[in-house]
C-alpha cells in the first residue's frame, strides 16, 4: 500500500514541472491564491445575510486547524499507528497536551456559560454524549475504519489537502457509513441510548476538581508514556534569526506539545464563539439530507435532535460546520503547497476499496456516537465528558486490533 | 356574477390603496412606555437596580455566547413551563426562579429574546399571571439589539436573592378549553383571535414549516378570527405604533368592547399577541395556551376546516 511520506522535506517532488524554480513560484503563487480566496469569503460571509460572524468565524477555526494539523502532523491514525507499531509515543504528546490546554480553556469557559454546575442541564452544546455499548461499539468500529482507510475523519480532510487520494473514497464511504447509522439509530436510541446515563464530571467535582482529575489522568498517562519516547535531535544555540524562524514554521514538523496547545486553544475559542470542534455533522447531515430527500429516511430519528454533538440537520445548504471543514481542507492545502509537502498519492485498487470500507466503518462508527476523533474525543474530553473517555478508549482498542490484525497493509 | 366580481375587485383595491394611504395620514402614537421599552431607553438603565433584564430564548447558546449586560437568563422548556405536566411553571417554582434573578416586588422587569420575543412574551404573560405587575418587552427583542451594535456580556451574572411573591394566580389571563367552548357556543360572550399563519387557520396545514405535526385535525376554532401575529411587528421586529395596532384588530371586530381569547399551535406566539391586546391596547385577553395541539386533538369539539385537509389519507 502507498502511504504518501511526508515530512520528507524539500526533496519531495509536488508538481509534474520540470523546472523546479517555476513548480516552486507555482507552488507559492498557488498557496497564496488560496490563503487570498479563504480570506475574502471570510470577509463576505461576516456581511452575508443568515451568516454572519459565525460562518465566518468557523472558517477561519477551520484554516487554522488545517495549518496546525498539517504542520504538526496531528493526525489520529498515523499517531496511534507509531506507539503501536513503532514504539514511538512522541505523538501522543500532541493529543495529551491539546486535552490538558482544552480542559482549561473549556473550565473557563464553562465558568461563564454556567457558573453552578451542579444545578439543572448541562452546558449549552457541548459535547457530553450517553455512555453504554454503542458508544463502545462505535469507537471501536471508527478504530477499525482508521486503521483500514489510513486516517480518521479529520486526518483524511487535512491529507487531503496534501493530495491523499484516499482520503476522498475514505469520505465518501463515512457518507455511506452515515447512512448505515441513521438506518440502525431507532433500534440502538430506543433500546440502549434512551435510557444510557449522561455522565458530566463537573457534575460530582465541581469545576476546579474536575480539572483537577482531568489533569492528574493526562499526567499518569503522559509518565507512562515517556517510556516509547523517542531521541530528539540535538538542538543548536545561538540567536533566533529570521531564517531560523522561517525553520521552524514552515521547514522542520512542528514540536508536538505546541501543536497539541495550539489545537487546544483553537478547540476552548470555538467553543466560546460557536460551538465545540467537530467535523462530522456536515458530512452527517449531507447524507440525512440526501436519503430525507429521497423519501427512504424519516423526517424524525427519535432523540438524535436531542443529544448534544456532531448534531445531522436536514439542511438544504452548507452550516456553519461544513465552512469549517472546507476552511481545513483549503488551508492545509495552501500551507502543503506552500511548505511543498504536497503530493498526489499513487492509488491502488486495494487502497481504493480498502479506504471505501474503512470510511463506511467511521462513518457508523461516528453516527452513533455522535463525533469522531474531533467531536467526541477531543471536544468531549475538554468538556469533562465520560463518553469522551470511553470513546478514546474504544477507539484506541479498535486501532490496535486494526494494526494487528495488519488491517493498514 | 360579473357585477359581483367587479364589486369585490373594486372593494380590494379600495382596501389597497387606504393601506397606502393611511400611515402618511396616521399620527404615530407613542408605544406605552409602562409596556415596550426601546433599546434606547434599555442602554440608559443598564445599572439601575430597579430595573431587571431577563433574556428568554429558544436557541441553546445564545444567552451564553453574548447577552445584554447584566441580564438573567430563563429558559422557556424547563424554568417557564412545567417540565413533566403540560402546565405553566408552579407558582414555587416561578418564584423561586424569579427570586434566584434578584426580583423584588417593585422591580421593572424587561424581558427580551429571540424569535421576536416570541417566548420573551410567554414570560411576560406568566409574570403577569403571578402578579408581577412591572413587566415590560424590549421593542424589536435581540435582533435589534444586535443590529444596533449595541455592547453584549458573556460575563456571568449574580444578583442578591429577590423578595417577589407569587401571588394568588389571576385565573381572568388564562383560558382552558372549556371557556374556549363556551364562547363557540355562545354561553359567554368573547371573541376568538387565532394568530396562527393564513395556511394553518384555513386548514391547508397542520403545522408550520419545519414543525412536528402534533395536532391529528385542521383547521381553526369555530368563530375565531385570523389575525397572524406578523401583522403586529413592523419589519425590523418592532411593534406597530398603537393606532396601527387598534385598527389592525378593529377590523376584524376585536375592539376591547369583548374579552378576547388568542390562541396558536403551543401557546408561545400567541403570547406576542396576547402582550399587544392587553399590555399595549388595554384590553382584557386571555390566553388559550392548550392552543390547538390540545383542540385539534380534543375528541367532540367543532372544527372549521375550510380547505377540508384530512389528516392520515393518502
Amino acid at each position: 500500500m502507498s502511504e504518501t511520506t511526508i515530512g520528507g522535506g524539500a526533496q519531495a517532488a509536488s508538481t509534474s514541472l520540470r523546472n523546479p524554480n517555476t513548480a516552486a513560484a507555482v507552488r507559492v503563487g498557488l498557496a497564496g491564491l488560496i490563503a487570498a480566496a479563504l480570506l475574502a469569503l471570510a470577509f463576505s460571509l461576516h456581511d452575508t445575510p443568515g451568516r454572519g460572524a459565525a460562518a465566518s468565524f468557523s472558517l477561519l477555526v477551520g484554516v487554522a486547524l488545517g495549518v496546525i494539523f498539517q504542520r504538526g502532523r496531528f493526525c489520529f491514525f498515523c499517531i496511534l499507528r507509531d506507539y503501536i507499531e513503532h514504539r514511538n509515543s512522541s505523538g501522543l504528546f500532541a493529543i495529551l497536551s491539546a486535552l490538558a490546554v482544552g480542559g482549561i480553556g473549556y473550565v473557563i469557559v464553562f465558568g461563564a456559560f454556567m457558573p453552578n454546575p451542579s444545578g439543572q442541564g448541562l452546558p449549552p452544546d457541548a459535547h457530553i454524549g450517553p455512555v453504554s455499548w454503542v458508544l463502545v461499539a462505535g469507537g471501536i468500529a471508527f478504530g477499525l475504519g482508521m486503521a483500514l482507510s489510513g486516517a480518521c475523519i479529520s486526518g483524511h480532510l487535512y491529507r487531503l489537502g496534501e493530495g491523499y487520494t484516499r482520503a476522498p473514497l475514505a469520505l465518501f464511504g463515512a457518507l455511506i457509513g452515515f447512512g448505515v447509522g441513521f438506518f440502525t439509530w431507532y433500534t440502538l436510541y430506543v433500546e440502549t441510548l434512551s435510557v444510557a446515563p449522561i455522565a458530566w464530571l463537573p457534575k460530582t467535582f465541581g469545576y476546579g476538581g474536575s480539572l483537577a482529575v482531568h489533569l492528574a489522568i493526562l499526567s499518569v498517562i503522559g509518565i507512562f508514556l515517556l517510556r516509547r519516547a523517542p531521541e530528539l535531535p540535538a538542538q543548536a544555540g545561538g540567536k533566533i534569526t529570521l531564517q531560523r524562524l522561517y525553520q521552524s514554521l514552515f521547514v522542520t514538523r512542528w514540536n508536538p506539545l505546541v501543536t497539541g496547545a495550539l489545537v487546544g486553544v483553537v478547540g476552548m475559542f470555538a467553543y466560546f464563539r460557536v460551538s465545540p470542534l467537530g467535523v462530522t455533522s456536515q458530512l452527517g447531515s449531507l447524507t440525512r439530507t440526501t436519503l430525507n430527500n429521497a423519501g427512504l429516511l424519516a423526517d424524525r430519528l427519535p432523540g438524535l435532535d436531542t443529544f448534544a454533538g456532531c448534531a445531522t440537520r436536514v439542511v438544504e445548504t452548507i452550516t456553519n460546520n461544513g465552512f469549517l471543514i472546507g476552511g481545513l481542507v483549503a488551508g492545509a492545502l495552501a500551507i502543503a503547497l506552500f511548505t511543498n509537502r504536497f503530493q498526489l498519492s499513487r492509488l491502488t485498487l486495494r487502497g481504493a476499496l480498502t479506504a471505501l470500507l474503512g470510511g463506511a466503518l467511521m462513518g457508523w462508527g461516528a453516527m452513533v456516537s455522535l463525533g469522531c476523533t474531533v467531536g467526541t474525543l477531543l471536544s468531549g474530553i475538554s468538556a469533562f465528558a465520560l463518553s469522551g473517555w470511553v470513546f478514546g478508549g474504544a477507539v484506541f482498542v479498535g486501532v490496535w486490533l486494526g494494526i494487528k490484525l495488519r488491517l493498514p497493509e | 356574477m360579473a357585477f359581483r366580481r367587479i364589486l369585490t375587485l373594486f372593494a380590494l383595491a379600495l382596501l389597497v390603496l387606504s393601506g397606502f394611504a393611511a400611515p402618511s395620514l396616521r399620527a404615530q402614537a407613542e408605544l406605552p412606555e409602562s409596556a415596550v421599552v426601546s433599546t434606547e431607553w434599555l442602554a440608559a438603565r443598564l445599572d439601575d437596580p430597579k430595573v431587571r433584564v431577563v433574556e428568554v430564548s429558544v436557541v441553546p447558546g445564545l444567552f451564553e455566547r453574548g447577552h445584554i449586560p447584566g441580564a438573567v437568563n430563563f429558559v422557556w422548556h424547563t424554568d417557564l413551563v412545567d417540565p413533566v405536566i403540560r402546565d405553566i411553571a408552579s407558582p414555587e417554582a416561578f418564584q423561586a426562579l424569579v427570586r434566584a434573578a434578584g426580583i423584588n416586588e417593585d422591580t421593572t422587569v424587561v424581558l427580551y429574546g429571540d424569535n421576536n420575543n416570541w417566548f420573551a412574551a410567554w414570560g411576560a404573560w406568566i409574570f403577569s399571571i403571578y402578579g408581577h405587575e412591572d413587566v415590560r418587552l424590549l421593542d424589536g427583542g435581540r435582533a435589534k439589539w444586535e443590529r444596533e451594535g449595541r455592547a453584549v456580556s458573556v460575563r456571568p451574572t449574580s444578583h442578591p436573592e429577590g423578595n417577589f411573591t407569587a401571588k394568588e394566580l389571576r385565573r381572568e389571563l388564562r383560558a382552558f378549553l372549556p371557556d374556549v367552548l363556551a364562547v363557540v357556543k355562545g354561553e359567554n360572550e368573547g371573541v376568538i383571535v387565532d394568530i396562527r399563519s393564513v395556511a394553518e387557520y384555513e386548514g391547508r396545514i397542520f403545522a408550520p414549516e419545519g414543525f412536528q405535526e402534533l395536532a391529528i385535525r385542521a383547521g381553526h376554532i369555530p368563530t375565531a378570527v385570523n389575525v397572524p401575529w406578523g401583522r403586529a411587528v413592523n419589519e425590523d421586529g418592532t411593534f406597530k405604533s398603537v393606532e396601527e395596532l387598534r385598527e389592525l384588530y378593529a377590523a376584524v371586530g376585536v375592539d376591547g368592547s369583548k374579552k378576547v381569547y388568542v390562541y396558536c399551535r403551543i401557546g408561545e406566539r400567541s403570547s406576542h399577541t396576547w402582550f399587544v391586546l392587553s399590555k399595549i391596547l388595554g384590553y382584557n385577553v386571555a390566553q388559550y395556551d392548550g392552543s390547538w395541539t390540545e383542540w385539534g386533538n380534543a375528541v367532540g369539539v367543532p372544527i372549521e376546516n375550510p380547505a377540508g385537509t384530512v389528516w392520515g389519507k393518502q
